[in-house]
This record gives C-alpha cells, sequence and structure tokens, in this order.
C-alpha cells in the first residue's frame, strides 16, 4: 500500500485512534481544500484532496470499522470525491462536509 | 409516452422474471409474503448487492438493470479474485460488500455494465471510488490499459450471453 501518511500506516498509530481523530483529522484536509480554493490555489486543493482520501483510505483500512460504519464511511469517500470534482451526481457542496467532519472532531477533543 | 411504456414493460418483465427467480420453493420455511408486499419484497431482493463468483446471465444484469437505472448495472470488480459486486444503487455499497468479504481496497474498480450495448461498449470505466491518487489514479476512470484490459476480461468471463 503506497499510502502518503506512510508513517502513520506504518507505524499502526492510525489505527490506534478513535474514530472521531480519525475523522476529525480527515476534516482539516477537506477545510484546507476548500481554503485553497477559496484563495485560487487549484495545486494546493488537489493535494489536500488527496491527503484527505489517503486518510479516509486509511480509516477505511480499520478493521475496526468493518461492521454497519463501513457502509457510510464508503458512501462518504463516494460523495466527497464527486463533490471534489464539482458535486454532479450527488450534489453536495463541499462545505457539507466541512460541518460534518467537524463533529467528529469536537466529540475528539471532548474525550481527550 | 412511448417511452415511459416502454419502461413499464420492462418492469414487468422484470418482475415476471424476479418471481420466477425469489418465488419461496416448496421447502422454504417461514411466511410468504403476498400482493404489493411481494412485489416490495422482489424489489428489494433485485436490488440487493449479489456477488458474482461464478458466472451470471445478461438476462439477469438486464433485470438487474430495469429495477435500477435503467439501461445500466453498477459493479465493482475485485482484480485480485477475480469476482464482482453488482446490484447496489452506488459504487460504495459494493466497494463495502467487497471489502467485508476480505478484498483489499487497492484491488477494487467500479465500472457500470451496459447489457443491452454491444460487447465493446459494455462497460465503462466511471466511478467515484477509482479515485485513488496513492495508485496513480487520479480520475473517475481506469487510467491503466493494462488494468482495463484485466478488468474485461474478468467481466467477460463473469457475464454469460
Amino acid at each position: 500500500m503506497n499510502y502518503i501518511h506512510k508513517d502513520l500506516a506504518e507505524s499502526g498509530r492510525w489505527h490506534e485512534m478513535s474514530l472521531s481523530e480519525q475523522l476529525g483529522n480527515v476534516g482539516s484536509d477537506v477545510d484546507r481544500i476548500i481554503s485553497w480554493r477559496k484563495k485560487e490555489n487549484e495545486s494546493y486543493a488537489t493535494n489536500a484532496f488527496y491527503r484527505a482520501l489517503d486518510l479516509l483510505d486509511l480509516t477505511i483500512s480499520d478493521k475496526r470499522w468493518h461492521g454497519p460504519k463501513l457502509k457510510e464511511l464508503c458512501r462518504l469517500r463516494e460523495v466527497l470525491c464527486d463533490s471534489f470534482f464539482g458535486g454532479e451526481l450527488y450534489n453536495t457542496p463541499l462545505e457539507y462536509f466541512s460541518k460534518y467532519f467537524y463533529q467528529f472532531a469536537l466529540v475528539a477533543r471532548k474525550n481527550s | 409516452m412511448g417511452e415511459a411504456r416502454s419502461q413499464n414493460e420492462r418492469l414487468e418483465c422484470a418482475l415476471s422474471s424476479a418471481v420466477e427467480r425469489w418465488s419461496p420453493k416448496p421447502n422454504v420455511v417461514g411466511s410468504i409474503p403476498t400482493g404489493r408486499e411481494f412485489q416490495i419484497f422482489l424489489l428489494a431482493k433485485m436490488s440487493e448487492i449479489n456477488l458474482v463468483n461464478r458466472s451470471i446471465t445478461l438476462k439477469e444484469l438486464k433485470d438487474i438493470a430495469s429495477l435500477g437505472f435503467g439501461d445500466m448495472v453498477k459493479a465493482v470488480v475485485d482484480v485480485e479474485k477475480r469476482i464482482m459486486a453488482i446490484g447496489g444503487s452506488m459504487h460504495a455499497d459494493e466497494e463495502k460488500f467487497l471489502l467485508e468479504q476480505g478484498a483489499s481496497q487497492d484491488d477494487l474498480w467500479g465500472i457500470n455494465i451496459y447489457p443491452d450495448s454491444q460487447e465493446e461498449n459494455r462497460i465503462e470505466f466511471d466511478s467515484m471510488i477509482n479515485v485513488r491518487p496513492r495508485q496513480n489514479n487520479r480520475s473517475r476512470g481506469v487510467e491503466s490499459i493494462e488494468l482495463q484490459k484485466k478488468i474485461i476480461e474478468i467481466v467477460d468471463l463473469l457475464i454469460k450471453e
């Protein structure tokens, strides 16, 4: 597996985090996509998108979520991709994901 | 109107095929749904995600298409295990289904199958789950021609005319 976040993947650190911590971190990169798009820097926005996908794939590979949660995670990935490319299929703006992930970040902080 | 009738005819045809396919056998224990309830049961059954690990006929694919997107069926192919999942409303649902069967995400590729099309146009490489930069696939398509060939080969083996 050729992850961008090799250290997190290989050390197993990502898989020690709670789901809220994982998704809260994915949300940080989603926020960066929005922020770089506002600054009209598509190259940086794309890099942030790739990092978000990378973290989301690490989350999807986490066997702890291979139950009912996996469906939401896989759907989340598909709709996020659509959203990045213009949201033609599911009509969901990136800003929606910002709110979605923020809730997880809040929970992660509450538990820490 | 003509198009709508044709759509209804396709639905009727798919439902009757589903009745044949899913009618409870004599040895099935449990209550048998009837009337409208039975139709809903059939629709739910037909929109379930199916694992294709041996073969599926074009007719079955057409039935599934009729009850879903009309002309096409979404599928996710596992190029390592040489199987596919079909019938989901989203590729993500089929991806999840195969992951739970022990697949590796790197081996899963989303396609659309058009059962009414000629063989050369039957497969469309277009799915959001294919966006996988860490595998150098940065679009919804399958960018590697080699991989496309492999997917076509697997799908051709799994679909019977």
